[in-house]
């Protein structure tokens, strides 16, 4: 988890990706887990989409629908969309306001809707659905849901649609998770120390490079968000400020560096395979010793000493 | 190719034999049956597609891949009726170039296109292929571009080593001749008009399928199923599979597919380690290579594989596919800050390259290639540095770093680095020899000759003279 600058940084700068996860479409995937739940913080969102004006839709499976409503006021409650499927997930009761085809029928029902505005869904979770759907399936539900909006040559014009979904990363493996991590937009995953919770937030924009940053927080009771500078920063554990760093060129007992002078001697070198003029004009000139010098050998008793080449019998 | 047989000059007996022949141009080796085209050309015909040209090395008709570069890292191009597989980096950003680059390739030549993908439509993937750089204007900035991103380190000659400077450069930014092998500008997309003008079809899975179809066990997955049908049928509908031999100008098609095995496409390799369809990818990859082996096609696929669960299985995808190339971003891991790879963006690794009508391979015998996308340009290199991580392969660890450090009196050249070179070297040597001279019995008798190691200078009579200098004197 890497702080970046936008945490170190004045609030009033930048006020981070959080706020804005929203505006960016998609899949938001929400990942917890038992130490940082991130129900809070969905509820955060889900407030502040609706604050906007934009149309809410809750997939309610892991908690009542009571549970799920309770903290947020009355103005708010009247702009959710509430789907239960946690008072009668299998549908036995059979009555008609129940919607068909589960959970997946009613992402699908939301979808085919003809208003054009922005649009936000929330998943209350995704492990539940995992948990009682295939993979596969939900994927690709996921995707058709979350990309309607770009299909260009749609005969009635659809708003940005988001869909946040909660994923608590221990009940499921590798797996699943990576799969859908794959396919979201945005990934926060929640953490946090000494009671300060934090999310990281890993921004996938197509074709460009995933941003990511770091953000510190606290939820109110009413569910508003704050966004706050993070803990003291603390000495990091490398670089210890009672121990300097070590030079490892110092205390040698060899010359490491040139000076000016040696430097200027070893450029100017020439080096024996390079071919200058002077050498040229050496070699071309007559070497006045050249007469003199003769070449010594005694031969050993195993030595050929015959002239003849013996290729001379070859007849080609 | 065929070979012109001529007849030769015989007796008289055959001077009717060779009227005959000289009224049929050339050869006396009639052909049975009807001849396909009636033209006076009886020599060897070759198929000449625009786009493709046979490899040198074993007569495989090849396609480019798109990149020039990746073309020389695979033997001159991709063979038709074979299969690219790209393993996609974690983060998808470099594979879709990749990809992008092999269908522009396929528009810029007039190849046919088929583009398969469970998550973008077909239309819009080929509206966002990148411009080619056609004409000489585009060539000369791009050489710039090139060029002003030498580091300055560089730019130093090198004086005592320079013969790594003659080592050719990945890149052949000379004249790429424009029928095989284009450079694509990233930035940039291509012209509408060009894409109207191109013949393509697209399969996009949400469209074809629908979603309340029952899945039965240990067969193909429904996706792949009706891919692998759409893909027949083009075949067979445009004459790919040179079902029509009175055709005279014949195409290549090139196939797309996108993010093959992820969830996507309906298959569960990528969220469960043993799931229920877990030979459906291997069976649609055999399938497949059945139906591009027989016909004039080459296909591009690029696989999330960093999602497998299952590493068996990426084996054997790596075995039932023919060119296999992997792509490591840099991004979000510890590498990023190592300086050796400041200036890239990712590896690229080249995992298989296949065997087809050889008893060997055309690897490339450098390993570790990196890979950069400047604004424009996607471009492979060798890491920089080669020369000193060679050196390194001989030096203790401690001496390749007092190497690196500028202004070294221990650079290249100087008289430190030349006698610790030496003494290091012949140490090294006489230790090796020592290692030797161990194995001999400590008597050297007349007969001994068999039992005596070979040493320098060996004399039958028993006698050994040492070469004066590096080496230790006997005990």
């Amino acid at each position: 988890v890497t702080l970046s600058e936008g945490a170190r940084a004045g609030i009033g700068r930048e006020l981070g990706m959080l706020d804005s996860l929203l505006s960016f479409g998609g899949l938001v995937l929400l990942r917890d887990s038992v130490e940082w739940e991130g129900r809070s913080l969905l509820k955060a969102l889900v407030k502040k989409s609706a604050l906007c004006g934009e149309q809410v839709h809750i997939l309610g499976c892991e908690v009542s629908e009571e549970e799920f409503r309770e903290g947020f006021d009355s103005d708010i409650n009247n702009r959710l969309v509430y789907h239960d499927f946690f008072r009668d997930p299998l549908n036995w009761s059979k009555t008609e306001e129940a919607l068909p085809g589960g959970p997946l029928g009613a992402l699908r029902a939301i979808c085919k809707r003809t208003d054009p505005g922005p649009i936000t869904i929330a998943l209350d979770s995704l492990s539940w659905l995992l948990l009682h759907l295939p993979c596969t399936t939900l994927c690709q539900a996921l995707h058709a849901v979350s990309h309607q909006d770009s299909c260009p040559g749609d005969s009635f014009p659809v708003g940005k649609v988001s869909v946040l979904g909660l994923l608590h990363e221990e009940l499921h493996g590798p797996g699943p998770v990576g799969a859908l991590s794959s396919l979201a937009q945005t990934e926060v995953t929640l953490g946090g120390t000494k009671g300060q919770a934090s999310a990281h937030i890993l921004c996938r924009r197509p074709r460009q490079r995933p941003t990511d940053q770091t953000q510190w927080f606290s939820i109110f009771p009413d569910f508003s968000l704050d966004l706050q500078e993070g803990p003291s920063v603390e000495s990091q554990p490398y670089s210890d400020p009672h121990i300097p760093p070590v030079d490892p060129t110092t205390h040698l007992t060899f010359n490491l560096h040139l000076s000016k002078k040696e430097r200027e001697a070893k450029d100017s070198l020439i080096l024996p395979f390079q071919f200058s003029s002077e050498k040229q004009q050496a070699l071309l000139r007559p070497r006045p010793g050249q007469a003199t010098s003769h070449i010594f050998y005694e031969p050993d008793a195993y030595d050929d000493l015959d002239q003849e080449d013996p290729d001379d019998d070859l007849d080609i | 190719m065929a070979a012109v047989a001529t007849c030769g000059s015989g007796a008289g007996t055959t001077g009717s034999a060779v009227a005959t022949a000289s009224k049929s141009n050339v050869t006396s080796f009639q052909r049975r049956g009807p001849r396909a085209s009636g033209t006076n050309d009886s020599g060897p015909r070759l198929v000449s597609i625009a786009g493709t040209r046979p490899s040198v090395r074993n007569g495989q008709l090849l396609v480019s891949t798109g990149l020039p570069a990746l073309d020389q890292l695979l033997g001159g191009g991709l063979a038709i009726g074979t299969v690219l597989l790209i393993e996609e980096d974690k983060y998808n950003i470099y594979s879709p170039l990749l990809f992008k680059c092999f269908l522009a390739e396929g528009i810029v030549n007039g190849h046919t296109l088929l583009v398969a993908s469970a998550k973008e439509d077909p239309a819009n993937i080929l509206q966002e292929l990148p411009a080619p750089l056609l004409d000489d204007n585009s060539k000369k900035e791009f050489d710039e571009d090139v060029y002003n991103h030498k580091t300055p380190e560089s730019n130093i000659k090198m004086k005592i080593a320079w013969r790594y400077q003659l080592l050719p450069k990945m890149e052949q930014i000379g004249p790429v001749s424009s029928r095989f092998g284009h450079y694509y500008d990233a930035s940039k997309r291509i012209p509408q008009e060009l894409i109207e003008a191109s013949n393509w079809h697209g399969f996009f899975l949400p469209e074809k399928i629908s979603s309340t179809l029952k899945v039965e066990p240990c067969s193909l997955t429904p996706g792949y199923i009706k891919l692998l049908q759409f893909i027949q049928n083009i075949i067979y509908e445009e004459r790919f599979d040179g079902s029509n031999p009175q055709k005279k100008q014949r195409n290549v098609l090139r196939i797309g597919i996108q993010n093959l095995g992820s969830p996507l496409w309906g298959d569960d390799i990528c969220c469960a380690e043993n799931g229920s369809n877990s030979h459906s990818l291997t069976k649609f990859l055999y399938v497949l290579r059945g139906l591009l082996r027989t016909s004039l096609s080459a296909c591009i696929i690029t696989m999330p594989t960093h999602l497998i669960q299952n590493k068996a299985i990426i084996a054997r995808i790596t075995n039932l596919s023919d060119t296999v190339i992997g792509l490591e971003s840099f991004i979000g891991s510890e590498r990023e800050t190592n300086p050796l790879y400041k200036d890239y963006h990712g590896l690229i690794h080249i995992r298989q390259i296949p065997r087809l009508n050889n008893l060997i391979c055309d690897e490339s015998d450098v390993k570790d290639l990196a890979f950069k996308l400047k604004r424009k340009l996607f471009t492979i290199e060798w890491v920089q540095d080669n020369y000193l991580r060679q050196e390194r392969n001989i030096y203790p660890p401690g001496f390749s770093y007092l190497l690196k450090q500028k202004d070294s009196a221990w650079g290249e050249g100087s008289l430190q680095h030349s006698t610790f070179l030496m003494s290091f070297l012949a140490k090294a040597t006489a230790f090796a020899s020592r290692l030797v001279r161990h194995s001999e019995p400590l008597k050297q008798t007349g007969s001994g000759r068999i039992h005596q190691a070979a040493g320098p200078r060996l004399w039958h009579d028993g006698r050994r003279q040492e070469a004066p200098g590096l080496l230790g004197i006997p005990p």
